[in-house]
């Protein structure tokens, strides 16, 4: 698989703060993308440079092969953005909104009905085209601004938290017209989140912290890497708690369970052969996605 | 080329569209013609009414028709002269979607930014045309029950007047706005210019009556040529009629001058075709600072001043 976006030394101050600080990695055609930070870790401003919204200081940025220093024009029709927060017409008809943006993109009239209707569909917003934007919930404005993002056919979607505040069910139908699209057009999603379980589905996940990258790898690397597992044993006799206290193995006892946390997978199994006699009833749960965040930055990612 | 001009329409199209629909602006635009009406009705009209009978020699009697004809074509000669820059400066949707992040979705598209920032002058234009041009037709109703007295030639420099004060007005506010991106500057420089330009261009009250120093600073201010001109053109006929009714030459130019229907610039009456070359030199300077800053804007940005990391620099 080729690269459909290759970041390059980038670097961005904001006078004397340092928003982006010498960033590279790339993203693979047709991956699922995630990129997480806090706020204010240099996500979005990553973002805007990557789509011309905002100048960089230095570096280098292809998408698809092409520059943006010197083809943003032909690079433009290959991004959809969803911003974090609208930047759609309120006082006009979700049409409206979406034909003034899509006649931006050189797009034949029924180029337009058609994916209007597809993603109407898929959206399920048919029912309110005509309704102006102030009078639409959250969740429906927000399926709106992924509409306008996906109404030209890019080739990268990126999405800056785009489920952030949206009910379940919105929240479902945009990740299966996400994932959809990817099947079928093999389109590559560029993702900021907050939710770790969007960021376990992803193919690769970079994290970036201060500006700088901390770490970027597969989301199972990164659990081997930074994530600890975990033995939740619902049955044993307590001679196993004898061993604990004894060999001074800190452990988490529940109500109906005791969690005892281990390095890797392979000290779980040692652990569990060496005391088989005792346990009766066990799990071994991987790390999560936020341990890993939390052991990579020392931060709490749901805090914020 | 042929591409980008169809987006340039689209983008025209979109802005009056959403100028139109945002109710909220669209009545803080018509503000400024809404006081004047409420002004002459309560008790402006009958100012300028005893003002003018009172001007008038003993034995000479105006009609109503006169009369109300003189008073009406002060009345919108001041709309015309205050809503061509009034709600050019409240209709232009550049700093509205500097201030809605909307530009954000515009700087992502394929579309040059010339384009977008020409829509808005563009767009701002023919807003402002449309409302000057039904404050037209409502003033022409208006003067044709209480007394018609313009020409065709009138009528066609009336629509003149009106073009090259809406450029001057659209200009004015695309180089303003060009530099404004927050909601409190912009409720600032709105209300500023809604009150304070009806004064300025003696639309509220005629240059004429104004003292000797104010007089003199707003003689250096063109807008002050083009509410003269709309003066002109409204109040010409029925000046006509005035001296036709026997009125002596001296008195009529005293008319004249208490209600800007000509402008003396330190004791010269400057002639209409002198008015004309200011407004449209302005109109033009204009154009040559908004094609510059506009130049300069979209030039790209020099990268900022590096500095190194804190956490390296320690």
């Amino acid at each position: 698989m080729k690269n459909i976006i290759e970041i390059k030394n980038l670097k961005k101050y904001f006078k004397d703060v340092v928003a982006v600080d010498d960033i590279s990695f790339q993203v693979r055609e047709g991956e699922l993308f995630a990129f997480l930070g806090l706020n204010g870790a240099g996500k979005s401003t990553t973002i805007n440079i990557i789509c011309n919204a905002l100048a960089k200081d230095s570096g280098q940025v292809f998408v698809d092969g092409l520059s943006i220093d010197e083809d943003m024009q032909s690079i433009q029709p290959k991004l959809g953005v969803v911003f974090q927060h609208s930047v759609l017409d309120d006082k006009l008809s979700v049409l409206d909104n979406l034909k003034f943006r899509a006649n931006l993109y050189d797009m034949p009239k029924s180029q337009f009905q058609e994916n209007l209707k597809f993603l109407a569909e898929k959206l399920e917003f048919d029912d309110i085209l005509k309704r102006p934007l102030n009078k639409l919930s959250g969740g429906q404005k927000r399926r709106i601004d992924i509409a306008r993002a996906l109404i030209h056919n890019p080739r990268v979607l990126i999405l800056d938290e785009p489920t952030t505040g949206l009910d379940p069910k919105t929240r479902i139908l945009v990740w299966q017209l996400i994932t959809q699209l990817r099947k079928d057009k093999s389109m590559t999603v560029f993702l900021t989140t907050h939710y770790m379980e969007e960021a376990a589905e992803a193919d690769y996940v970079v994290i970036i912290d201060g500006g700088k990258i901390v770490a970027k790898d597969t989301p199972n690397n990164l659990k081997n890497q930074f994530a600890y597992d975990f033995i939740k044993i619902y049955q044993f006799d307590n001679k196993l708690l004898d061993i604990l206290k004894k060999k001074k193995i800190e452990f988490n006892q529940q109500k109906e369970f005791i969690e005892i946390e281990m390095k890797n997978t392979q000290e779980a199994k040692k652990f569990l052969v060496e005391n088989q006699e005792s346990i009766f009833d066990f799990e071994v749960v991987k790390g999560k996605m936020d341990n890993v965040f939390l052991n990579v930055t020392g931060k709490h990612l749901k805090e914020f | 080329m042929r591409g980008e001009f169809k987006k340039l329409n689209n983008l025209v199209a979109r802005n009056i569209k959403l100028y139109f629909k945002d109710k909220m602006m669209f009545f803080c635009s018509l503000i400024t013609p809404i006081i004047l009406i409420v002004l002459f009705l309560a008790f402006l009209g009958t100012t300028y009414k005893t003002s003018l009978i009172n001007c008038l020699p003993e034995g000479i009697q105006l009609s109503d028709k006169v009369i109300n004809g003189f008073t009406g074509g002060w009345l919108f000669s001041s709309i015309l002269a205050t809503s061509c820059i009034t709600v050019a400066f409240c209709s232009n949707m550049i700093v509205m979607d500097k201030i809605n992040k909307s530009v954000l979705d515009f700087q992502i598209a394929p579309v040059k930014k010339t384009t977008l920032q020409i829509s808005y002058v563009i767009s701002n234009f023919l807003t402002t045309f449309l409302i000057c041009g039904i404050a037209v037709v409502v003033g022409f109703v208006y003067l044709g029950i209480v007394g018609w007295f313009l020409s065709f030639v009138d009528v066609l420099l009336l629509l003149v007047n009106m073009v090259v004060s809406i450029l001057f007005g659209t200009l004015l506010s695309s180089v303003v706005w060009l530099f404004v991106s927050s909601q409190g500057a912009l409720s600032a420089v709105c209300t500023m210019v809604s009150s304070m330009y009806g004064f300025l261009c003696g639309a509220y009250m005629p240059i004429g009556s104004m003292g000797s120093g104010v007089r003199a600073v707003v003689s250096f201010f063109p807008g002050t040529y083009g509410t003269v001109l709309f003066r002109q053109v409204y109040m010409g006929g029925v000046l006509e009629e005035i001296a036709n009714a026997g009125v002596p030459p001296q008195v009529l130019m005293e008319i004249k001058k208490g209600f800007d229907g000509t402008f003396i610039f330190f004791n010269h009456e400057v002639p209409s075709w002198a008015m004309y070359v200011i407004m449209c030199s302005t109109v033009a300077a204009l154009f040559g600072i908004l094609v510059l800053c506009i130049f300069l804007k979209n030039k790209k940005k020099k990268p900022s001043k590096l500095v190194p990391n804190k956490s390296e620099a320690n």
